[in-house]
């Protein structure tokens, strides 16, 4: 009897550690996201980082961004092969790729684009409609040709066609027969098709054999939500994970690069933190007491502390890389310039400043050496803690004096100008987005560039509105963090990876492991 | 006995109903508004508005409430305002793992803990005593993230025994054995440790009384005194202690679950208050109430079989 349990013992413990170690390689792509679960797999919702690195494996634009980079000059055929424009910009006409299938069947004709940009452009479909207020009309000419027609010249329109939010183009009957349950179905013509999805675990990818850039080199995909950081990178170490989302921070870039078969790519778009100063509220009204913060605040050295490799110096108010980005100087760090502003400006003993500040680490962290660095300038920033809801709350109902935002854009001036310094979006009106400061000094540049079709004169008026901002600093640019991904020295992407639109390196048909 | 489970069963509902009236009107007391988790953060205050008359939340909130009592009266406990799926699929479908993680970690704590308990008593003041103190006390001030790195630093990168990712890398039986392995230690050892401590302080309470020093004058071996007259009597407050923690233990799985990347309802609840999911947050706090007091029925219904002396009224 007791040999017998010896034996069943012994054979259990086999079976469960024999198990152990047969992780696939080859052909399956095992990628880990920061997240507790998936939010949305609906193109036209999901803002989350982690939705929109799966979201751009399973959907095409018209156009594209060259794989591996963010810069949105360099826009390349994707669904469409060629495009004109009328001489007024306002009619332009796309001429679709015949040999296109959607996922699940069925060839994606001029009918799906229309479909799918009027639902991009629909209020109760998408969460970026705002963007697609000039599409007056979309038609399919012909199956294989599509025609916008703009109510004014929107200069960027291929920026809003590429795969990326409203741009991603989605199958018609998919989408149609799915209704609401699209975010759990996705069905669009990328390289990658929607399996499965298991909450709380993971959504499975498949290769799109049909994919009209051919068949894609990795054939399955399982893409993990791993929320514990440290977690993430235990499963990376022990091989149960391929590409993992890094933590913004030098000393994981270096452990990373340390382990053996192990490559870290740092790219863009950078994450700017900008700290929005309230210019309606005493005594944040004085531009002299908002420049005594400029002058306060040690960008190079907040850099530095987050991070050389993945943290730069912020350089403007709107991040670097960004089309239309001017590098226009921001304010030296000068203890005793802020000391004789703020006396100039009726407060020789130093002012003090709340802020709503969310207990978000990487957030939290900042703020309090900003904290740290304003005292020795006379300025005393009192920090009320909340959680992350709660300050995302509280921040638009337009109660806190400072406060402090990181954000990653459409890499255009024109996202980054309208959503957090044009009047239209001041926190508390209607059509308020996140412009914390309430500034509204550069609304005319903002505005003309917006329809500005000569891509000189453009740039001219987002500089001069990047230079009006910094002079009335309504906000201190601080740093900009960018992405940071591990992965298998065997991954190629097929592309060098300099930047990426969703977040995450391109994983295309042409993604496979070398030996 | 009848009448005592359809008392008890009375007070349930009547705790079930407070429960559900608190958590409505305190998750929506609190600030944020899942109509912008939904739209995201470059959403304009329009688009948040009409999300919100779409969920409902423009409405009074004692309509919101009435609206809700009916649902729940229908036995429909609303879709998640996340991601639009019936909250009751959403909880089914980690429900599961929490159960599995629960029953090993509660296995393997008595597994453990009775017998250590009992040896620490048994040998009170002597180095098993003092060894099983202090290995208990280890484990519960360790907290369930630290032993559970520790865990994985030591089982899954060093000897690489078990993985990482504890959830549906290899659905056979043995692949599900392993994967629940680590997280059923992790959260074992914590139980395993409060029910040595119990165990052996009741241990040594009825070791001290008159009856059994009358057994061993009349010449009782000792193992027959200690497993037969001793322990049966001392498992009252060891079963009350499996009770209570067993709720607790519900509830704390959370780190658990995140650690070693197991589904879970503590994952799901974290989610829901991070996106303020009122109605999954609603449904959530009914199934923990409803898990405390259905484990506190039964605790109560084991403690007859415990001791015969206990009556129900």
């Amino acid at each position: 009897m007791k040999n017998f349990q010896l034996i069943l013992c012994t054979a259990l413990l086999a079976g469960l550690l024999g198990s152990t170690g047969a992780h696939a390689q080859g052909t399956h792509l095992r990628i880990a996201a920061a997240g507790n679960d998936l939010g949305t797999l609906d193109p036209h919702r999901a803002t989350a980082t982690p939705d929109i690195g799966v979201v751009s494996m399973i959907f095409n634009g018209l156009v594209r961004i060259t794989p591996g980079k963010a810069n949105p000059e360099a826009v390349e055929p994707d669904l469409a092969t060629s495009w004109t424009s009328s001489d007024d910009k306002l009619s332009w006409t796309f001429t679709l790729r015949d040999d296109v299938q959607c996922h699940g069947g069925g060839k994606l004709t001029a009918d799906d684009v229309v479909y799918s940009l009027k639902r991009a452009a629909s209020k109760d479909k998408s969460s970026f409609f705002a963007e697609y207020s000039a599409f007056q009309a979309v038609e399919a000419v012909d199956p294989k040709t599509v025609k916008i027609t703009l109510s004014k010249p929107v200069p960027g329109l291929l920026g809003l066609l590429v795969p990326y939010h409203g741009g991603n183009i989605v199958c018609k009957a998919a989408a149609e027969q799915a209704g609401d349950g699209f975010a759990r179905k996705p069905a669009g013509t990328g390289p990658f098709e929607f399996v499965e999805y298991q909450p709380q675990q993971f959504v499975k990818l498949k290769a799109n054999e049909a994919y009209f850039r051919g068949s894609p080199q990795i054939k399955e995909i399982t893409y993990r939500y791993i929320l514990s950081d440290a977690s993430r990178d235990l499963a990376y170490q022990s091989g149960e994970i391929d590409l993992s989302y890094g933590r913004q921070d030098d000393n994981w870039i270096k452990r990373m690069r340390q382990l053996p078969n192990s490559k870290v790519g740092v790219f863009g778009p950078g994450e700017l933190y900008n700290v929005h100063l309230n210019m309606t509220q005493k005594p944040l009204d004085d531009v002299r007491v908002r420049q005594a913060i400029a002058h306060a605040v040690q960008r190079p050295a907040l850099a530095k502390y987050k991070g050389q490799e993945i943290a730069r110096e912020a350089d403007s108010v709107v991040p670097q890389g960004y089309l239309g980005h001017e590098s226009v100087g921001l304010a030296d760090y000068s203890p005793d310039k802020a000391k004789k502003l703020l006396a100039e400006a009726g407060y020789p003993d130093g002012v003090t400043i709340n802020a709503i500040q969310t207990t978000l680490p990487s957030m939290m962290n900042t703020m309090q050496a900003v904290q740290a660095q304003l005292k020795a300038s006379g300025i005393t920033l009192n920090l009320a803690p909340v959680d992350h809801p709660t300050f995302h709350s509280q921040i638009r109902q337009d109660l806190s004096q400072v406060v402090l935002y990181a954000a990653a854009r459409f890499p255009v001036a024109d996202t980054y100008l309208t959503q957090f310094y044009e009047s239209d979006a001041i926190v508390g009106k209607p059509s308020a987005v996140t412009n914390f400061s309430h500034c509204g000094v550069a609304d005319a540049e903002i505005k003309a560039a917006r329809t500005e079709t000569d891509a000189d004169k453009q740039k001219a008026l987002w500089a001069e509105a990047q230079r009006k901002i910094v002079d009335q600093v309504c906000s201190v640019p601080v740093f900009e963090m960018l992405q940071a991904w591990a992965w298998k020295e065997s991954l190629d992407f097929g592309y060098p990876v300099e930047g990426s639109l969703s977040l995450i390196p391109p994983v295309t048909e042409k993604t496979r492991f070398v030996n | 006995m009848t009448a005592f489970i359809l008392k008890r069963i009375g007070f349930a509902v009547i705790t079930l109903f407070a429960v559900l009236t608190l958590v409505f009107f305190i998750v929506r007391v609190l600030p944020g508004d899942p109509a912008s988790v939904v739209l995201g953060d470059q959403a304009s205050a329009a688009s948040i508005e009409a999300m919100r008359q779409k969920l409902g939340l423009d409405q009074p909130m004692v309509f919101q409430y009435l609206d809700f009592l009916g649902g729940v009266v229908r036995g429909d406990w609303g879709v998640s305002m996340a991601t639009g799926r019936p909250v009751v699929a959403e909880v089914l479908n980690v429900l599961p793992y929490t159960i599995e993680l629960t029953v090993a970690a509660l296995i393997l704590g008595l597994a453990f803990g009775v017998p250590m308990g009992i040896w620490a008593a048994v040998n009170r003041n002597r180095i098993p005593d003092y060894l099983t103190r202090i290995v208990s006390l280890l484990g519960l001030s360790a907290p369930a993230f630290v032993s559970a790195v520790i865990l994985l630093l030591l089982f899954a990168i060093q000897f690489r025994w078990f993985p990482v990712i504890s959830s549906g890398q290899d659905t056979s039986l043995g692949g599900k054995l392993r994967d629940l392995a680590l997280p059923a230690v992790n959260l074992g050892l914590i139980m395993a440790a409060y029910i040595t401590r119990v165990t052996r302080s009741a241990m040594l309470e009825v070791l001290s009384q008159d009856y059994v020093r009358t057994a061993r004058a009349k010449g009782v071996p000792n193992n027959v005194v200690v497993w037969r007259h001793a322990f049966r009597n001392s498992l009252i407050p060891v079963v009350t202690v499996v009770g209570l923690y067993l709720g607790i233990l519900i509830g704390n799985s959370v780190l658990t679950e995140i650690v070693f990347n197991r589904p879970g309802l503590g994952k799901l609840i974290v989610g829901a208050l991070g996106q303020r999911d009122y109605t999954m947050l609603q449904g959530m706090m009914v199934i923990y109430t409803f898990i405390v007091v259905v484990v506190n029925l039964l605790t109560d219904l084991v403690y007859g079989l415990v001791d015969p002396r206990v009556q129900y009224r």
